[in-house]
């Protein structure tokens, strides 16, 4: 114990330098994976992917399509990076994808509230675990419920991605900017591509077997991305959160966009909170921003994905950015606004805690009806 | 065993930081039983050394504080593999922050009694004292080292210690005097202090289940 763990001999089975290079070989294969995605929707013809992604759809059932798509593969950078992915290769308009990546934020909070229930049957462990949970959950609600209306009132998000876009790409928004990366992921596709043709694939099939390998591939490559960075960082990640765990502010919010950067995942950062939280040793204030740092972190992996796609994928993980960061801003600052969804969660899980019932009612409540019903509703 | 414990689990820094700050309590423990054995000994003046020990003590509790919170955060980044040692560690800040309490008994005692008096008795204790200090140092040496080997002689020597401290309350009991309560509180105390030295270093050897539960420990104790 008096050595340093981290340079012995365990450290060594699996080099952090090879573990380093394994997770950039990840990345690659996570953006020739959105390519394939794009590349599939492009193979069906565009009707076919406006049947598919709801081009079309109204904003509500664009959000619940977010939230169970999300909900579904437990992943909100799988969500937003598909999202990016269909959008950077026309397959889905920007305005339409809006209200899916704030559904996707919604959808991403089930991780934690699920990570909570571990801690059922220990009362005020669990109100406090349970509070933790849906703090995150009611901040991205009211955000939704705020800025969804104002976005579709005004496009304020869309017209300032689109902004930011034009600036990034040179003022040449609808042209394309090539790289040698692009050009590295374009050349692995067209191979991919060219293999299922020679195994007898084509039209419909060939379209079919392109879009799911490439939504399978995408989730593999950032499950692994997020495991392998998560041995990596571990230490810097527990230096970090002891740091964080009297302090507040500014020094949460930036410990929880590094955490979900290096990780890729805000369920990683948001999930870690909760034990801390159960154990008392983290309060509510505390955590919440490390949790709102996260939702701005996670905005990494779909503008990591647009690299691989047209301008129009940039824009809509811009919107995914700036959605996030508009949130918080409104949110965190005032004191007074800052509180409700700290008060929100502490009222449910008191709620939870004298009556469990409330935790099935919630989870599928509001995870699984509401968008259900919302999606067939409209 | 701790060691053993801790190479079973995923690389961290994480766990030396824990041992780093173990290491300060069981220091400061050291420094502060010290200073309160010589306030009742006669050997410090209590009012020179009484904010030294307080502040001392304090920050035993600070620390003990301070490692259960990086605790939870271990295990909650590291999960199950680390648990064994989490709960080692657990067990032992409250053996090195009771050492700090017993230590502060010590110095309370030196305050309500004039020093122990009679040479011969006197030297006795000193000689007893410095036994029980130089234990604790060697606890804070093993503990870093986890030497297994010279942790066993530890644990023996410990366990005579205690035994000597029990026979000398025993004595004190029947015994007459004005200074007899307080030497059977000294003796009480420095049997404390000497078991909880000799629980983190049984974690050296024993399985984490029969920490404090070492061979040798004496019978009412088992």
């Amino acid at each position: 114990m008096s050595t340093d763990l981290s340079s012995g001999p365990e450290a060594d089975r699996f080099p952090t330098v090879a573990r380093l290079a394994l997770v950039l070989l990840l990345l690659f294969g996570f953006l020739v994976a959105i390519q394939m995605i794009g590349g599939g929707i492009k193979l069906m013809g565009k009707g076919a992917s406006e049947g598919l992604m709801g081009e079309g759809l109204n904003p509500f059932a664009g959000l619940s399509v977010g939230v169970l798509a999300t909900v579904l593969v437990q992943s909100s950078s799988t969500t937003t990076a598909t999202i990016v992915s269909l959008v950077g290769n026309g397959g889905l308009a920007v305005h339409s994808a809006v209200p899916m990546v704030m559904g996707a934020n919604i959808g991403t909070t089930i991780t934690n509230t699920l990570v909570s229930m571990g801690h059922v049957r220990q009362g005020p462990e669990f109100q406090r675990a349970f509070a933790a949970a849906t703090v995150h959950d009611f901040f991205n609600l009211m955000c939704v419920v705020t800025l969804l209306p104002l976005e579709l009132a005004t496009g304020f998000l869309e017209r300032s991605a689109s902004g930011l876009t034009d600036l990034l790409y040179g003022g040449s928004a609808g042209g394309e900017m090539s790289s040698p990366l692009k050009e590295a992921v374009r050349a692995c596709y067209g191979a991919m591509v060219s293999a299922m043709q020679f195994l007898g694939l084509s039209r419909t099939p060939l379209a079919v077997a392109v879009l799911v390998l490439g939504v399978f591939l995408t989730f593999f490559c950032l499950i692994l991305v997020t495991k392998n960075m998560r041995v990596v960082i571990s230490g810097q990640m527990e230096r970090s959160l002891n740091r964080a765990l009297e302090r507040s502010g500014l020094i949460g919010l930036g410990v929880g966009v590094a955490l979900t950067v290096a990780v890729q995942s805000s369920s990683i950062t948001t999930s870690l909170m909760v034990p801390m939280c159960a154990a008392g040793v983290l309060t509510l204030e505390n955590a919440f921003p490390i949790m709102l740092g996260a939702n701005i972190g996670t905005t990494v992996t779909a503008l990591f994905a647009s690299l691989a796609t047209d301008p129009a994928g940039l824009t809509i993980a811009l919107v995914h950015l700036l959605f996030n960061l508009t949130g918080v801003l409104l949110v965190y600052p005032v004191p007074a606004i800052r509180a409700v969804p700290l008060r929100l969660a502490r009222g449910l899980a008191l709620r939870a805690q004298r009556n469990h019932l409330w935790l099935p009612a919630y989870v599928i409540g509001t995870f699984v009806l509401l968008p259900l019903v919302g999606w067939l509703v409209t | 065993m701790l060691r053993w414990l801790q190479r079973i689990g995923p690389e961290s820094p994480g766990l030396n930081v824990i041992h780093r700050h173990f290491l300060q309590m069981l220091d400061d423990g050291r420094h502060i039983f010290d200073a309160a054995a010589n306030c009742v000994l006669g050997a410090g003046d209590p009012e020179v050394i009484r904010e030294d020990l307080y502040t001392t003590d304090k920050r035993i509790n600070l620390t003990e504080q301070l490692i259960r919170r990086e605790i939870v955060v271990h295990g909650s980044i590291y999960g199950a593999t680390t648990f064994p040692a989490l709960l080692v560690m657990m067990s032992l800040v409250k053996d090195a922050e009771r050492i700090g309490d017993y230590a502060k008994n010590l110095f309370e005692l030196a305050e309500v009694r004039p020093p122990l008096g009679g040479d011969e008795e006197r030297q006795a204790v000193i000689g007893l004292k410095d036994q029980v200090s130089k234990l604790l140092v060697r606890a804070h040496g093993l503990f870093d080292a986890q030497d297994e080997d010279a942790a066993r002689e530890f644990l023996i020597e410990n366990d005579a210690v205690q035994k000597h401290c029990d026979d000398e309350v025993a004595r004190l009991l029947c015994a007459e005097g004005e200074n007899a309560s307080a030497r059977v509180l000294v003796h009480r105390y420095f049997k404390r202090v000497t078991g909880h030295a000799g629980n983190v270093v049984s974690s050296i050897v024993m399985p984490v289940d029969k920490i404090d539960y070492f061979p040798g420990k004496p019978h009412s104790e088992q």
